[in-house]
């Protein structure tokens, strides 16, 4: 299929359901059996008042529908009025959610590494690993803020309990699966042990981090999210979680869209530089 | 004044465990290796010739015996800077360039990058590779990637060399153009080396001796001195009567060391 072709498909499919969410709910009445209830706005929204409530939310509207302006300095005082705009929720989200990654990351990686080139160190820890990885994170989620308060600091905690594991295991087997040649190829040109590490064990077992990175930005944002449900003053999770005590459809879509966006430049971004440094691979895997 | 000695084994053997069973590969190998002498090393698959490599090249312990280089007895946890292994796969780095393969013994003795650049930019035209140093492995050929294998190796100019069926897994076109590359470097430079093959052709046209063993455990079955004129072409070699008449006494009594090893 010719990529116009794929594209007007894509484009035929999104007016479809955007039309459906707007004006399908209005012939319930008429055909109940043709419309599901879950479409009911109470449930769902309409795309137009997620719409509006997109720009009250972010601040660009006053309450009247009028825009405000940047000389006005109506929208300073918006954004100072309330400490969990979707700004400032995007911002802690998103700040969140990198933190995460990257102490989730490098921890993972480093004891994967550590594990994977020792058996006496595998021998020790397997039964340790393996039940803490068979706790369900979330379930520990309520502890990490009790413990942690409702900071920044329970959010990155959070986001790095969900990320570590993956890393880890991915990273475990990278090492494990040093090709042995090489080990003695660098051997035999007269590499030192901390040479090998260095030259050799690292580099190849970096490719295996490096696949891991893209499901690992999409887990350190379910972790921050799960964190913000359970306790927070700030960020998208928040509020969710606010404007579904507040029955208020609108407010909840802003924030699931808002997490959509940062989900996939994340995750874009991040296949980018996993691309860039996989770049010696015939041929990069998980080329979405 | 004769050459001295650079390789010597003394009653060499290895036996492994498989399956808590002992199978021993080879047995009772003495071999002597001449300063600047060409061996093959030349037997049927599973007959431990590159066992009895491995050893020399310490990424294998003996079981019995002893090995000798330059008239000392070698180190089995630090291989000897003097010599150098060409693997049968192709082993380089696939996270580096090309350039940055063959100046991985460089690097890793600290020669400053200027000079390693001029370095490896002699040895990628050496090889044929020039323009090629900044691509990956993964997007070279075989027998490009072969020949940066062994500018790898050569770089660190060793005076022992040990290759252990270097060009096994290319093509008939590639090999000979392979042997072609090493004859040059090799007239140039004359290392002692050690190569292990099954492939009699490529034992003639290489080396100055070929050493033949038996199928399993690996024994020396017989020697042979190759005395083609040098330097040698790798195919014009082929069309020599006297290469015709050494390659037929040879491939006798390698044929029968093949029926025995398939009996195994």
């Amino acid at each position: 299929m010719s990529r116009a072709g794929i594209i007007a498909w894509q484009v035929l499919i999104s007016v479809t359901l955007a039309v459906v969410w707007e004006w399908g709910y209005d012939l319930h009445e008429r055909v109940p059996w043709l419309v599901p209830d879950l479409l009911d706005p109470y449930f769902v929204s309409k795309p137009s008042a997620i719409y509006d409530q997109f720009l009250h939310a972010s601040c660009l509207v006053d309450k009247r529908g009028t825009w405000n302006g940047w000389s006005s300095g109506e929208f300073s005082k918006c954004m100072a009025r309330s400490e969990n705009n979707l700004w400032v929720a995007t911002l802690v989200t998103l700040k969140n959610t990198l933190a995460g990654f990257a102490v989730g990351t490098s921890s993972g990686f480093v004891l994967g590494l550590a594990l994977g080139r020792s058996d006496r160190l595998t021998a020790i820890f397997q039964p340790f690993i393996v039940a803490a990885n068979s706790v369900p994170r979330i379930a520990l989620a309520p502890i990490i803020i009790l413990a942690f308060g409702l900071g920044n600091a329970s959010k990155i905690v959070t986001a790095w309990l969900v990320v570590v594991f993956l890393v880890f295991f991915n990273t475990f087997e990278g090492a494990r699966s040093v090709d042995r040649d090489h080990i003695s190829a660098a051997r035999l040109l007269g590499a030192s042990e901390w040479q090998i590490t260095r030259t050799v064990i690292i580099p190849s077992t970096m490719a295996w981090l490096f696949a891991s990175l893209t499901p690992a930005i999409s887990f350190a944002l379910i972790g921050v999210i799960l964190g913000e449900f359970i306790g927070a003053q700030q960020g998208i999770g928040r509020m969710i979680i606010e404007a579904e005590a507040r029955g208020e459809a609108a407010g909840m879509m802003v924030a699931v869209f808002v997490l959509m966006i940062v989900g996939v430049v994340l995750a874009g971004i991040v296949r980018r530089v996993q691309a860039y440094l996989l770049r010696w691979r015939p041929q990069t895997v998980g080329n979405l | 004044m004769t050459p001295s000695i650079r390789i010597e084994t003394r009653d060499l053997g290895k036996v492994f465990a498989i399956d808590g069973r002992d199978m021993r590969a080879v047995d009772g190998v003495s071999l002597s290796i001449r300063e600047g002498e060409f061996v093959a090393l030349l037997g049927p698959s599973g007959c431990g010739k590159s066992t009895i490599l491995n050893m020399i090249a310490t990424l294998l312990s003996t079981s019995s015996g002893e090995i000798l280089i330059d008239g000392k007895a070698i180190d089995p946890r630090r291989p000897d800077p003097k010599v150098g292994y060409v693997f049968q796969r192709d082993t380089l780095f696939p996270w580096r360039t090309v350039q940055a393969n063959i100046g991985y013994a460089l690097e890793l003795s600290g020669v400053p990058a200027a000079e390693r650049r001029e370095r490896t930019e002699t040895a990628l035209a050496q090889a044929g590779l020039q323009g090629f140093g900044h691509y990956y492995p993964a997007s070279l050929s075989g027998g490009m990637r072969q020949r940066a294998a062994l500018m790898r190796t050569l770089i660190v100019q060793p005076q022992i060399l040990l290759m252990d069926e270097p060009f096994g897994a290319l093509d008939t076109h590639t090999k000979l153009e392979m042997h072609r590359v090493l004859l040059n470097i090799w007239e140039r430079e004359k290392q002692t080396v050690l190569f292990v093959t099954h492939d009699l052709g490529e034992a003639l046209t290489l080396s100055d001796r070929i050493i033949l063993l038996s199928a399993r455990p690996g024994r020396v079955k017989d020697e042979f001195i190759v005395d083609f004129p040098r330097p040698r072409d790798a195919v014009t070699l082929r069309e020599t009567p006297a290469y015709g008449a050494l390659f037929s006494r040879i491939w006798h009594s390698l044929g029968e060391e093949f029926v025995k090893g398939a009996d195994t």
